[in-house]
């Protein structure tokens, strides 16, 4: 790729205060380090761990009899695992993920890339292979999971290349395409962050998402919004129109802006609802927060 | 293409473009891309709710702004069905508005009357008058009179028809045509004019057409008010006894056949104490019985419906009737010498004084006899009677008027029997020593028929005491009417309270001076009657005829309508009575009721014939052009005015927090 193409394709990226990834990312992780000196995930292994509430498709060889005769309830018993574990990124690259506010310092996609990214390098660090899918986007070939620099290296190149596209509503198949080969190829322990902004998925995406925690799999969705979709910050009439589909809306936003911030609570209420039942857990986040702090709460989340 | 074409296509670009500044600040909101336009539900945006109510109103006013504007630029001319007058040159007009106030125009006129559809011609006139246009307001309701001198400030002649109200006089045409002409004779306007506004109706349908007044030009339209109707009215009630009187008359070609004269009590006018047909005619009367305990206030009213109803009832009055004059001259010495009535009572007939005669044998004694009689004549009476004296001096104190012919009856009264108040000392019957008047002396009436006087074959006369004489001529109480040769008084006036006596110094019989054969006689009797008649005792006149209180400090009115004021009118008390109906009047402190009551002539409600010049339209056009500018400009403000209570409007709804 010619650097004229790079630069193209950044700028397509909108990648903002972001760029580059590499150095970014780096720099993300390194401030992860300085905080946390253990990284350690639950999931299948030999060291007991603790308990937690038995969610549907949690493998039943751990759930605890005594606790369920003692006390009567389901509880799962878990172990600090002593292997390395698989991060799987899975990358919304939809339309909307391009969208980028007046007061953000990117788009929604070049943010989740550089928490990707840095996830990737925080796994990469500590020997756990990673492999990345994407859900829409343009050129964007899903990366194998691998270990090693030269994974990271492709892993980069991925992020950096693409760019936002497609519709996930109208096209069912891309959602099919990400998971499905997760459903299928994601190992028990492996660790699973869906980057999103969970606004144009399916309404079926949540069930889809939260039944990857089947299989002793860790599932953790951050959702990625811009500051302006978090306040609405538009004065008087507007007329939107959505980046998927042909969405066009002419509103008055002082008399809506209560109805669209009970419509963004209800979508993460109901993708909270979602994971937590199964084992999963819900991140928020805006493109204008510390990256660092975000990574972390997604480390934390997928322990 | 002409300067109108252009003026034109200007209008519709100052129309249109407010038009297409309203579009396009009505275009859609600017688009922008959001990525959760999805939860974005759809809301009518507040610019097109506003545009339903605010900008749409907007619109409209800034376009009929911009509307009145061309059209005020264009001072346009509309025609319209209004009164105006016309202008043949630029010079300003000195008009005279003459304004029938009279009782026929009381006439019903579509929903309203006659006069206030003449009032608002006059306005209407008024509105096309110009800055420099003297304007003058005349009435024609009897007597003719000035309602504003010519002036040139509009708003006063505005004002100044504002408060006419109709009246009940009659009518005085040709008065008020020559007070309009006296009021602009003066005025500097070459062009005078004069506007009539009248249905004409003045009684006098057969007299000579109306002309101009000289010098001016005669304007009278309102052509659709001179209709005639039919009209009757109660001229007069009295109650005598047992019975009142009414009578009535109705104007040409109506008949009070098939109505109704009822009385009623003046507090209670829904208990009919009596009634009966009314007569066919133009006049007619109606004799009512009463019961003797029946109110003492009662009205007659002619039921039924016709063009006026002010003139339809007619309060009672006890015993009146014409004002009449008592006579108590000696019978058996006059009959000798004329053959019939005494010569004083043939005189007064041949005068025609519209009184009643009264012959009687001696003077009352009583209050209430004299009281109704407005006049009295002693012709060489034998001295008065204590009583009589006592009923006489409140006679004259209430306003009665006396005349004494002294003789040789007088001159021996018995003991007892003076002529107190009148005169202070008895009197004597002596041989003439200047026999004859002295012209010279003649008070003003008196200049001419004194001349005949001056030969007066009268042997003797009477002669009064030094301090008579002297009170008799003490002005300015008393004059002496006219003198004998030697200065003694022949005719002697003085007043006393209300009232006056006058004092003759020669009888009136033949037998003592060829006195009542002279002209200078009749010259007496006709002023003492005037005299009489002008003393108020006459309690029922003609409405807008002057009520004159000779001899009275102060009166004060009541009318049907309120308070009637007081004029003074020959250094006396007046009041012209504007109203048919009953006048509560306070007399040097003393009540009286009077009553005025309707003009005959103005039940004829035939209009009077016009010249034809004054029929003409030169003068003015009822749908003339009328400058339609100030009342566009005034519309013009008050669409700046609407504009900015909908921006204030429109500014606190934004205010106001969504729901």
């Amino acid at each position: 790729m010619s650097a004229d193409r790079a630069t193209s394709i950044r700028k397509a990226l909108d990648w903002g205060s972001l760029a580059p990834l590499r150095l970014r990312s780096r720099l993300v992780a390194e401030g992860l380090y300085a905080g946390a000196h253990k990284s350690s995930r639950r999931g299948a292994g030999i060291e007991f761990g603790g308990h937690r509430e038995y969610a549907p498709g949690d493998d039943l060889r751990w759930l605890d009899r005594r606790s369920l005769l003692r006390h009567d309830r389901l509880l799962v018993r878990q172990f600090e695992t002593e292997t390395d574990r698989a991060l799987r990124l899975v990358l919304d690259a939809t339309g909307s993920m391009a969208y980028r506010g007046d007061k953000a310092p990117g788009s929604k996609l070049a943010f989740a890339a550089l928490v990707g990214a840095a996830l990737a390098r925080v796994a990469l660090a500590n020997g756990d292979p990673v492999g990345l899918a994407f859900i829409g986007g343009e050129d964007c070939p899903p990366v194998p999971v691998a270990s090693g620099r030269e994974a990271f290296e492709r892993l980069i190149g991925a992020l950096e290349n693409v760019h936002a596209g497609g519709d996930a509503r109208a096209d069912a198949q891309i959602l099919d395409r990400a998971l499905g080969v997760l459903a299928r190829a994601a190992r028990r322990g492996s660790v699973l962050v869906v980057l999103s902004d969970l606004l144009d998925l399916p309404d079926i995406a949540a069930d889809r998402i939260s039944a990857l925690t089947t299989r002793g799999r860790a599932v953790v969705v951050v959702r990625v919004l811009d500051p302006d979709e978090l306040t609405l910050p538009f004065e008087g009439t507007v007329r939107l129109r959505g980046l998927e589909g042909e969405v066009v809306v002419e509103t008055d936003v002082e008399v809506i802006r209560d109805q669209y911030l009970a419509a963004l609570e209800a979508i993460r209420a109901q993708w909270d609802r979602a994971l937590v039942s199964r084992g999963g857990r819900l991140v928020t986040a805006t493109t204008s927060d510390d990256p660092v702090r975000v990574v972390r709460a997604i480390l934390e989340a997928a322990r | 293409m002409s300067l109108v074409t252009a003026a034109a296509l200007a209008i519709v670009l100052f129309v249109g473009l407010p038009l297409v500044a309203h579009r396009l600040r009505r275009q859609r909101a600017d688009e922008k891309k959001f990525a959760a336009a999805r939860l974005v539900p759809p809301a009518q945006p507040r610019a097109r709710r506003r545009a339903k109510l605010e900008d749409r109103a907007l619109f409209s006013v800034r376009s009929l702004a911009i509307v009145a504007l061309a059209a005020l630029a264009a001072s346009p001319f509309i025609r319209c069905t209004r009164l105006s007058m016309q202008r043949s040159g630029g010079a300003s007009v000195a008009l005279a508005i003459v304004l029938d106030d009279s009782m026929s125009m009381r006439a019903p006129f579509g929903n309203a009357t006659r006069f206030e559809r003449a009032k608002a011609a006059a306005k209407e006139l008024l509105a096309s008058t110009r800055e420099g246009d003297a304007v003058a307001i005349v009435l024609a309701g009897a007597p003719s009179r000035v309602a504003l001198a010519a002036t040139t400030d509009l708003s006063a002649a505005t004002a100044t028809l504002d408060a006419l109200v109709e009246s009940d006089r009659s009518t005085d045409l040709d008065g008020a045509l020559e007070l309009s002409r006296g009021l602009l004779s003066q005025l500097p306007q070459v062009d005078k004019r004069v506007v009539l506004l009248s249905d004409l109706a003045d009684g006098n349908a057969d007299s000579a057409p109306l002309g101009q007044p000289a010098g001016m030009a005669l304007w009278a339209p309102l052509e659709e008010i001179r209709v005639a109707v039919g009209d009757c009215a109660v001229l007069s009630a009295d109650r005598s006894a047992d019975r009142v009187r009414v009578k009535g008359a109705c104007g040409s070609g109506a008949s009070a056949q098939g109505r109704e004269m009822t009385l009623t009590s003046d507090k209670a006018k829904s208990v009919v104490l009596a009634h009966a047909a009314a007569p066919s005619g133009l006049t007619f009367e109606v004799t009512l019985p009463i019961a003797k305990d029946a109110p003492a206030a009662l009205v007659a009213t002619l039921t039924g419906v016709d063009a006026i109803a002010s003139d339809d009832s007619a309060p009672v009055l006890v015993n009146t009737g014409a004002a009449s004059i008592a006579v108590i001259a000696e019978t058996s010495d006059e009959s000798v010498a004329t053959g019939g009535a005494p010569i004083v009572e043939q005189a007064l007939t041949a005068l025609r004084v519209e009184l009643a005669v009264r012959p009687l044998p001696a003077l009352p004694d009583r209050d209430e006899d004299l009281a109704l009689f407005a006049a009295a004549i002693l012709d060489d009476p034998a001295g008065l009677t204590p009583e009589q004296r006592r009923a006489l001096d409140h006679f004259i104190a209430r306003g009665g008027v006396v005349m004494l012919a002294l003789g040789p009856r007088a001159a021996q009264a018995p003991l007892g029997a003076s002529f107190e108040p009148v005169l202070a000392h008895g009197t004597s019957w002596e041989s003439n020593p200047a026999p004859g008047a002295d012209p010279s002396s003649a008070k003003a009436g008196f200049d001419e028929s004194a001349q005949s006087l001056v030969d007066l074959a009268a042997p003797s006369r009477t002669s009064l005491s030094a301090d008579d004489v002297q009170l008799l001529a003490r002005a300015p109480a008393a004059a002496t009417l006219v003198a004998w040769k030697d200065g003694a008084p022949l005719f002697s006036r003085r007043a006393m309270g209300r009232g006056e006596v006058w004092v003759s110094t020669l009888p009136f019989s033949v037998n003592t001076s060829d006195l009542v054969l002279r002209p200078g006689f009749l010259a007496l009797l006709d002023a003492f009657c005037e005299r009489a008649k002008q003393s108020g005792s006459a309690r029922r006149g003609d409405v807008g005829v002057a009520w004159t209180f000779v001899g009275a400090t102060d009166v004060t009115a009541q009318g049907p309508a309120g308070p009637v004021p007081t004029t003074r009118e020959r250094d006396a008390p007046s009041i012209v009575p504007p109203l048919i109906g009953a006048y509560t009047l306070m007399v040097s402190g003393q009540n009286e009721l009077h009553v005025a009551a309707p003009s005959v002539r103005e039940l004829d409600t035939r209009p009077r014939a016009l010249s034809t010049a004054a029929q003409t339209q030169a003068m003015g056009d009822t749908h003339a052009q009328v400058d339609a500018s100030p009342a566009i400009a005034i519309a013009l403000l008050a669409l700046l005015f609407i504009e900015l209570a909908l921006r204030v409007w429109g500014a606190r709804l934004e205010r106001q927090p969504a729901s």
